[in-house]
């Protein structure tokens, strides 16, 4: 997690992107991998990511002087217009909406619980992520994959905080019923 | 799980930067051609008034001309005999 001074600073960085552009580097190498990872889990398709990921940052480049501090980190923001970048491009496409959730992260969902690991468990696990709702599969990826808190992943999805802790909640709760599974809101047993 | 390496191959920030001059570009000519459209249907409007106002026959105002007549009577002293 950043510090306040550490988000300041990244609000500095974003306010002289707006007059020098070379000064968005900086952000941009540091977290390319990072929305290239959240896009890729969103698509499944690494030129597709691809696109998707330069459109993020183009965006944000574009629009850096008409963003605010808001007490959340850059990057949230970064995630935010991948987020609506990847949404506009299912409206667009009119496809189904692939989400491909890797093995290590519901090996890592797994160790948050206190259950033991189990192969087939695991195998199970990754089915079930595959068959929940979109929105329950979006605030457990911000949550415990990316390691965001509740005022970002409500940043990220617009929607209000104690929705987004409604939404983990509920997503922790099928867990729960179906697998046994004891995780907490916060990822700690 | 994409490696670092996929990643990093698709890391360009000079493309980027490319595309966003592009983009400014595009958007600083797009605003010269508004202005010069706005400019262009404001000179269209003026000449079009103007030669509407030119094909208007010039009409005499009895009405005015009589005040214009109380006027200079009132000055000669005609109106203050009334």
């Amino acid at each position: 997690m950043l510090s306040e001074d550490e988000i300041r600073q990244e609000y500095a960085i974003l306010e002289q992107s707006g007059r020098n552009p070379e000064a968005f580097g900086e952000l941009y190498e540091k977290y390319y991998d990072k929305i290239f990872h959240f896009i890729y889990r969103q698509t499944d398709d690494e030129d597709l990511t691809a696109d998707l990921c330069s459109q993020t940052f183009l965006n944000a480049l574009k629009n850096c002087q008409r963003f605010e501090f808001r007490g959340v980190p850059v990057s949230s923001w970064f995630y935010r217009i991948a987020a609506n970048e990847v949404n506009k491009h299912y409206r667009k496409e009119k496809k189904m909406r692939v989400f491909s959730i890797e093995e290590t992260r519901v090996r890592e969902l797994i160790e948050m619980s206190d259950d033991v690991m189990d192969e087939e468990l695991i195998q199970r696990l990754l089915n079930y992520l595959k068959e929940l709702p979109t929105d329950m599969l979006e605030v457990l990826e911000l949550r415990f994959f990316e390691d965001r808190d509740f005022g970002e992943i409500a940043f990220i999805l617009n929607i209000t905080e104690s929705g987004a802790k409604m939404r983990t909640y509920r997503a922790l709760d099928r867990l729960r019923k179906n697998f046994n599974l004891s995780i907490k809101y916060d990822g700690k047993k | 799980m994409i490696s670092s390496g996929r990643i990093a191959h698709h890391r360009n920030y000079s493309e980027l930067m490319r595309q966003h001059d592009k983009e400014v570009r595009l958007k600083r000519v797009l605003r010269v051609f508004t202005y010069f459209l706005i400019i262009l249907f404001l000179l269209i409007l003026l000449l079009i008034v103007l030669r509407w106002e030119g094909k208007q026959p010039h009409k005499s105002n009895p009405q005015s001309t009589e005040n214009l007549n109380r006027k200079s009577d009132f000055k000669r002293g005609i109106g203050l005999r009334v």
